[in-house]
C-alpha cells in the first residue's frame, strides 16, 4: 500500500527532478561552466538566512498560482489565466488603498485581502462563466483575458495611479497600514539575523494556510468531491446530477481569487506600490508547480518551494558565472514540464523494455 | 495616410506567417499555443546565422530549419507521447524564452541582443510582405482543393474516419506541423533580419499570441485570418502613430487600442458576433 502511494505521488516528480538536474548539468558543461556551480547555487538558496529568505519570498506567489492552476485541473479545466488574475488582484489592492489610505493595519490588511481576492476572482469568474454558459474554450478565453488584464494594469499604472514624481512606471505608494510585516522584523526582535534584508513576509503563512484550506475543500467537502468527480469523469457526474455550470464557475472563481492573493505578497509585502511587470511570469510557473505536485494542494507547497529555489538559484548562478544567465531557470522549468507531460510515454517505454507491459 | 497603410502592412507581416502556421497545426487537430516560441527561436537563428555568413538567405534557411525543429518538439510531445497539447505548448514557449538569451550570451557576450547586421546583409522586407500577402491564397487552395489538404482537415475534424480510410492521422499531423514550423519561421526571419537588424531578448513581444487570436477571430480559416492580421496590424500602427503624434502626446491612453483586438476576439469567441467553432478533434488525446 505504501509502495503504491510512493509510486503515485513521489516517483514521477522525483524522476523529473533527477532528469532535469542531469540535463541542466549537461547544458552548463556545454556553456563552458563548472557543473559544481549548480550545487553552489542550490546550497546558497537554502543554507543561509539571506538566500533562504529570497527562496521563501519567491515560493509564496508560486504557492498561490500553483493552487490556482491545481484547483482548475481538479475540475478538468486548464487555467492558463493565472497571470492575468494576479494582475487584477494587485489592482484591487491599489484601488482599495487609494480609497482608504489612512486605514489602520487591522482593518486595512483584511480589506485589501478581500479586495485582491474579489478582483482576481472576478477575472476567474469571467472565464468560468463563459466556459460553463457559452462553451467557449477556457484556454483561449484565459489567454485573451491575460492580455486584457495586463494591459489594463499597465494603463492604471501609467495614468490614474501614476507616481508622477518618478520616471519609472509605478504607482503611488500604498497606505502605511497596508504593509504586511516582514519576517525579518520578528527575527530581529528575537535578536536573530535570519532573513535580514530579505522581502519574505507574513504572506508566506497565508499561502500555507490557503494550501490547507484548498486541501480541506477539495478532499473533505461535498462541493470539492463534485468538482473532482466532474474532472475525473464528466459524463458520469452529469448523470449523478452534478452541475457542470456551477462547478466550472466555482472552480474558476476560486482559482482567480487564489491568484489574486499574489498581489498581497508583491504589493503589500515588499514593493508597497504596483510596478509595471512585477510578475516574472508567476502564473505560467504555477502550471509547472501544479503539474509537479500532481495537483495535490499540500504537494503544491513543496513543489513551489522547489521552483522558488530554482528561480532564486538562477539569479545566484548569474551572479557567480561569467557564461550563464538567469534564464537557465526557465530552461530547467520547461525541461521539468516536458518530462512530466511526456511521463506516461516515457514510463511505458521503460516498462516495455522491462517486459512489464501487461499490468 | 500612406505611411499608416504601409506601416500596418509591415506590422501585419509576422502575424500573417504565424497565423497561417497556426492554421495548419490547429486544423490538423493539435492545439498550438507555441507560435510565440517558434517565432522566437527562428528569429534568433536568422539573426545569428546572417551575422556570421553575411547572407540573409542562409539566415532564412537556417531559421526555417530551426523553426521546423521547434515545432517538431511540440509534435513529438503531443502526437507521440500524447502529452497534453496546451502543456506541451507552454513548455515549448518556455524553452524558447529560456534558450535564446542563454545562447545569445554564449555567442555574443550579452544576453540582451545579437550584434547588428549591416544594411546590405538584411532581408528585403518588401519581398517578405508580398509573400505574406500571397501565401494565404496558396494555403487556401492547397488545404481546400488538394488531397493532402483534405486529409489535413479530416485529421482535425474526424480522425476516426481518416483512420478507417487507411491514412494515419498522426502522420498527417506531424507533416502539417513540420510545414507550419517553416512558415512561422518566416515571421521570425521578418522580425529579426528584415524589420530589425538584430535579435533582441523577447523581441516577439506576444506576437505569437496575437496571431493565434487572429486565427480564432478568423474562425480557423486562412483568408479571414489573413484579413484579421491586417486589421490587427492597422490598430498597432494607429496606436504607434497616436503615441508619437504631438496632438495627443502622452494624454491618449494607447492601452485602449492595444486591448481592442483581444476584447473583440473575446466577443467573437463567446458567440456574440457570429460563432467560432474550433476543429472537433483539437485537444483530444486518442
Amino acid at each position: 500500500m505504501r509502495g503504491t502511494r510512493f509510486k503515485n505521488y513521489l516517483a514521477g516528480p522525483l524522476t523529473a527532478i533527477a532528469l532535469s538536474v542531469s540535463l541542466t548539468t549537461l547544458i552548463l558543461i556545454f556553456l563552458g561552466e563548472r557543473p559544481a556551480i549548480l550545487w553552489e547555487a542550490f546550497s546558497s538558496t537554502f543554507f543561509n538566512g539571506f538566500g533562504l529568505g529570497y527562496t521563501l519570498y519567491y515560493t509564496t506567489p508560486l504557492i498561490f498560482t500553483g493552487l490556482s492552476v491545481a484547483m482548475c485541473f481538479h475540475a478538468g479545466l486548464f487555467n492558463i489565466g493565472s497571470e492575468g488574475q494576479l494582475h487584477l488582484g494587485a489592482i484591487g489592492i491599489v484601488i482599495t488603498s487609494s480609497f482608504f489610505p489612512k486605514l489602520p493595519m487591522y482593518f486595512a490588511i483584511p480589506l485589501a485581502l478581500i479586495a485582491s481576492m474579489i478582483c482576481g476572482g472576478l477575472w476567474g469568474f469571467i472565464a468560468g462563466f463563459l466556459k460553463a454558459k457559452r462553451g467557449s474554450h477556457e484556454v483561449i478565453v484565459t489567454i485573451l483575458l491575460n492580455f486584457i488584464g495586463i494591459t489594463f494594469t499597465n494603463y492604471l499604472i501609467l495614468y490614474p495611479f501614476k507616481n508622477t514624481s518618478v520616471q519609472n512606471p509605478e504607482t503611488i505608494e500604498i497606505g502605511q497600514g497596508y504593509a504586511v510585516p516582514l519576517l525579518s522584523d520578528y527575527t530581529a526582535k528575537l535578536g536573530s539575523e535570519l532573513f535580514r534584508t530579505t522581502p519574505v513576509n507574513l504572506t508566506l503563512f497565508l499561502s500555507l494556510f490557503a494550501s490547507f484550506l484548498c486541501y480541506l475543500f477539495l478532499f473533505h467537502t461535498p462541493r470539492g468531491y463534485e468538482l473532482r468527480a466532474l474532472g475525473q469523469n464528466p459524463s458520469a457526474s452529469k448523470f449523478n446530477g452534478i452541475s457542470q455550470t456551477a462547478n466550472f464557475i466555482i472552480a474558476f472563481t476560486f482559482a482567480g481569487a487564489l491568484s489574486g492573493l499574489v498581489g498581497v505578497n508583491e504589493v503589500m509585502g515588499y514593493h508597497h506600490k504596483l510596478i509595471e511587470g512585477f510578475s516574472p511570469q508567476y502564473g505560467f510557473t504555477g502550471i509547472a508547480v501544479a503539474l509537479m505536485a500532481r495537483n495535490n494542494p499540500i504537494g503544491v507547497i513543496f513543489s513551489a518551494l522547489l521552483f522558488g529555489a530554482i528561480h532564486n538559484g538562477a539569479r545566484e548562478i548569474e551572479f557567480l558565472s561569467e557564461h550563464v544567465t538567469k534564464e537557465i531557470s526557465i530552461v530547467m522549468e520547461s525541461l521539468i514540464i516536458i518530462i512530466i507531460a511526456g511521463q506516461s510515454y516515457f514510463s511505458r517505454f521503460l516498462n516495455r523494455s522491462r517486459g512489464e507491459n501487461f499490468r | 495616410m500612406m505611411e499608416l497603410f504601409s506601416s500596418s502592412l509591415r506590422l501585419a507581416t509576422p502575424l500573417i506567417f504565424a497565423a497561417l502556421g497556426g492554421f495548419l497545426c490547429e486544423r490538423s487537430g493539435i492545439a498550438t499555443i507555441c507560435l510565440e516560441g517558434v517565432l522566437l527561436t527562428s528569429a534568433w537563428t536568422a539573426a545569428t546565422v546572417t551575422y556570421y555568413t553575411q547572407n540573409p538567405y542562409f539566415g532564412a534557411a537556417a531559421a526555417m530549419v530551426i523553426g521546423t525543429l521547434t515545432m517538431l518538439i511540440h509534435a513529438f510531445l503531443t502526437v507521440k507521447t500524447k502529452a497534453d497539447q496546451i502543456i506541451s505548448g507552454v513548455a515549448v514557449n518556455l524553452l524558447a524564452a529560456g534558450t535564446t538569451p542563454i545562447l545569445t550570451k554564449l555567442i555574443f557576450g550579452s544576453p540582451t541582443n545579437t550584434k547588428a547586421i549591416p544594411l546590405n546583409a538584411r532581408f528585403d522586407s518588401l519581398s517578405l510582405t508580398l509573400v505574406a500577402c500571397a501565401l494565404p491564397f496558396v494555403i487556401h487552395f492547397v488545404v481546400y482543393r488538394t488531397g493532402w489538404g483534405l486529409r489535413l482537415l479530416a485529421a482535425g475534424d474526424g480522425p476516426e474516419a481518416l483512420k478507417t480510410s487507411g491514412v494515419s492521422p498522426e502522420r498527417v499531423r506531424i507533416g502539417s506541423m513540420a510545414i507550419a514550423g517553416s512558415i512561422i519561421a518566416l515571421g521570425g526571419v521578418y522580425l529579426s533580419i528584415a524589420h530589425a537588424s538584430q535579435f533582441t531578448r523577447d523581441m516577439t513581444a506576444g506576437r505569437g499570441f496575437i496571431a493565434l487570436t487572429a486565427l480564432i477571430f478568423g474562425k480557423w480559416r486562412p483568408l479571414p485570418a489573413f484579413v484579421t492580421c491586417l486589421l490587427f496590424g492597422f490598430t498597432d500602427a494607429l496606436q504607434i502613430q497616436l503615441q508619437s503624434s504631438p496632438m495627443f502626446g502622452n494624454t491618449f491612453p494607447v492601452q485602449a487600442l492595444q486591448i481592442l483586438p483581444y476584447v473583440v476576439t473575446l466577443f467573437v469567441l463567446v458567440g456574440f458576433i457570429g460563432s467560432a467553432r474550433p476543429p472537433m478533434a483539437i485537444g483530444k488525446q486518442d
